[in-house]
């Protein structure tokens, strides 16, 4: 073979392969959309709607039984949304939705104070433009557990209490709605913003925000949820804990550490399957990381935020589990970067 | 041509009036130079620069990532400020590839990445943090020698960047964090924090205006700023609170307010700066203010007289920015190696280069060789 022909047939080879390459990540960013974020979108709007149907009925009757169905639906939901709250691209990133499903960490107690004044007159929920103009901290599940857990409420026995719970639970239903709504008509290449000169796909680039997305809730999961509460680098303060009025905080850690596993394995082939190919020895790193957290989660006591542990028993009974997300985060980081992937650079310093 | 230490030094002290940038420069980069630090990975640390095509031109190893360059204003000497908490500030002669000078800050005080020297290039001006007290300075060195000429007040706690509004008047961004360098991410004063922008004299360091947010925004960081010919001064801040909150994010202030004049911009932009502005910079004209966020992915636009805004290049880990010599015109520098021409009043958006596994570091400066 002449060395042009030769060149001819490498440079052939190299063009398949990328192809190839790039067509990889076209499969896998749509079987994450059609696989994992419209499915589990569909799961959290579902939940959403049974959560507002159970506040109507309770407060059409007001009783133990239908309080318990409400609390229930509403720990159903919560679950349903630590599989998604990773995700912060997309249809949720408009009108504040992000945050307004999530009010956390309330460090002032804005949402029971903006809900004792609505609770004064519920009638004004229902006049025009009222959630196009409410504050984030009072539009949703926030909000809906306080009503449900916190001492200063009684959706029971006081009925503006329980039609403030009705309507934000009707609206937070509503807006998850939109947002699986939104997922279900658009490619998620449709929510980039293209740059000038880019050589990457669309493709690429959103797998790349959504690996950056991943990582940013690593720091989430292990910082706000964990470490800050239990008092790891200094004082605890564990009306810090997500949902912990809900008990929830423990189920909601579980829950976001196994979804990473899902997200690693979603797909044919899966960012899984392609880190094998291409950095096998990452790849297991990552996959025996993420391994770990889950097993590690699982393993701490179910009253691990409810319990009568002091500081330092929290702390000794975390650090296994902190030091492995921090592992996990190291080994995402380095699989990603020797993929190609830009993890940010400027984005991350913080100066 | 390579000098040594010793006739570099005899030279800029016995002509400091000659602009040594343009005797010295290669055919390759006559027009206009651009400087600015780069990483290649977690250990490799460099400073820069590059041409008007984008070709790097020249790059020396620093030993540790630096933040923004400070260019001499009349002779061949660009240095690269180390990233706060800084402890080292390198010169060179960019065209003999000779190591002038390391300054470093004074005892027990760091550096926060940003320096400037005088107009008329006899003196370096840096902002500094005594860390046992988290007293900002402002400290005067002579250059080339580097004695220690005025240590000032900065007028505020952690003094980040500053500008000179005229040759006596500095403006600094005094963004209100107070940290240690055992733990320099950590943000001790949170609660406290009270940012500031101060016009200091240079010849006593007496503090001529000062401007700042009301209290409820005083967790609003003002970290880096511009001044234009008119002497605006435009500022970009960085907000310590939560992501959700609703605040400015873009001002301009003069000499004589008494209040910070926040820019308007749609909330989908706004909420896209993820609460963080990167560089700021005017024009040719000081009529178009651009920001960059790199938390964002896209540089901002304004114009100044109306105060109108203008619309976004979008360009991921965009930091670096500069303004060239024509108006409306900037070159954008990204931590994904790319360096972009723009002209957003006709929204023209071009790329230059992008140089494989270069990162941009935060900020981007310019010498004009035509001089």
């Amino acid at each position: 073979m002449s060395m042009t022909k030769k060149a001819l047939t490498a440079t052939a080879a190299l063009l398949a392969a990328s192809s190839a390459f790039a067509n990889q990540w076209d499969d896998t960013l749509e079987q994450m959309q059609s696989q994992y974020i419209v499915p589990k979108y569909e799961s959290f709007s579902s939940s959403a709607n049974a959560l507002a149907d159970a506040t109507a009925t309770l407060c059409a009757a007001p009783n133990s039984a239908n309080l318990a169905t409400a609390k229930q639906a509403f720990n159903d939901n919560l679950a349903h949304w630590q599989q998604v709250q990773w995700l912060n691209f997309g249809p949720v990133t408009y009108f504040m939705r992000y945050y307004a499903y999530e009010y956390w960490p309330d460090k002032k107690g804005v949402t029971q104070r903006q809900l004792r004044t609505l609770s004064m007159d519920p009638s004004t929920m229902t006049t025009p433009k009222f959630w196009t103009s409410a504050s984030i901290a009072v539009r949703g599940m926030t909000a809906i557990e306080s009503l449900l857990y916190h001492g200063d409420f009684n959706v029971i026995r006081k009925p503006s209490d329980c039609e403030v719970l009705e309507a934000i639970s009707r609206h937070h239903a509503q807006t998850t709605h939109d947002v699986l709504t939104q997922w279900q008509q658009s490619k998620a290449t449709d929510w980039i913003f293209p740059e000038e000169g880019s050589t990457e796909s669309a493709e690429h680039l959103v797998v790349e925000l959504l690996v950056q997305q991943w990582l940013e809730h690593m720091s989430v999961v292990k910082d706000a949820k964990l470490e800050t509460p239990i008092g790891y680098k200094g004082q605890p303060n564990l009306k810090l804990a997500e949902f912990y009025r809900s008990e929830q905080s423990l189920p909601a850690i579980e829950t976001n550490l196994k979804a990473y596993r899902t997200l690693y394995h979603l797909g044919q082939p899966s960012l899984f399957d392609t880190a094998m190919a291409e950095q096998p020895e990452l790849a297991q790193a990552l996959e025996a990381a993420l391994a770990d957290n889950v097993k590690l989660a699982l393993q701490l006591p179910k009253d691990y935020f409810t319990g009568q542990y002091t500081q330092a028993e929290r702390v000794e009974m975390a650090k296994p589990l902190v030091q492995s997300i921090s592992n996990s985060q190291t080994q995402l980081t380095n699989l990603v970067t020797s993929m190609g992937f830009q993890i940010g650079f400027n984005s991350r310093d913080g100066d | 041509m390579q000098l040594s230490r010793r006739a570099f030094l005899a030279s800029s002290l016995a002509a400091l009036s000659i602009p040594t940038w343009a005797s010295s420069m290669p055919i390759e980069a006559q027009g206009e130079l651009f400087f600015s630090a780069f990483s290649k990975s977690k250990t490799e640390h460099f400073i820069g620069a590059f041409g008007s095509h984008g070709k790097l031109l020249w790059s020396m190893p620093l030993p540790d990532r630096a933040h923004a360059p400070v260019v001499h204003p009349t002779h061949s000497v660009v240095g690269a400020v180390a990233r706060r908490p800084g402890f080292y500030m390198d010169f060179f002669n960019p065209f003999t590839g000779q190591a002038i000078q390391r300054i470093e800050p004074l005892a027990e005080h760091h550096f926060y990445g940003h320096a400037v020297f005088s107009q008329d290039g006899t003196r370096l001006i840096t902002q500094e943090n005594h860390f046992p007290t988290g007293a900002g300075k402002v400290v005067v060195r002579a250059w080339p020698e580097g004695q220690v000429l005025n240590e000032y007040s900065s007028g505020g706690i952690g003094p980040h960047e500053s500008v000179l509004l005229t040759p006596d008047t500095l403006v600094i961004a005094n963004g209100g964090l107070r940290t240690h360098p055992d733990n320099d991410r950590e943000i001790m004063n949170l609660d406290s924090m009270s940012p500031n922008v101060t016009f200091l004299s240079l010849s006593d360091g007496s503090v001529i205006n000062q401007a700042q947010h009301e209290p409820s925004l005083h967790q609003l960081s003002i970290r880096h700023l511009d001044v234009n010919a008119q002497g605006v001064v435009a500022l970009g801040f960085q907000y310590q609170g939560e992501l959700w909150d609703k605040v400015p994010l873009v001002a301009l202030a003069s000499v004589d307010s008494d209040a910070l004049e926040y820019l308007d911009m749609p909330e989908h932009v706004r909420a896209r700066f993820k609460q963080y502005c990167g560089s700021v910079c005017f024009d040719k004209s000081g009529k178009t203010l651009a920001i960059s966020t790199p938390r964002g992915g896209f540089v901002a636009y304004w114009d100044v007289p109306t105060r109108a805004f203008l619309g976004v290049d979008n360009c991921r880990d965009v930091c670096g920015l500069v303004a060239t010599n024509k108006k409306d015109q900037f070159v954008l520098t990204s931590g994904t190696g790319k360096q972009l021409i723009s002209t957003p009043r006709t929204q023209n958006i071009s790329q230059l280069n992008q140089l494989a596994d270069i990162h941009w570091d935060n900020h981007l400066r310019r010498i004009d060789i035509n001089i």
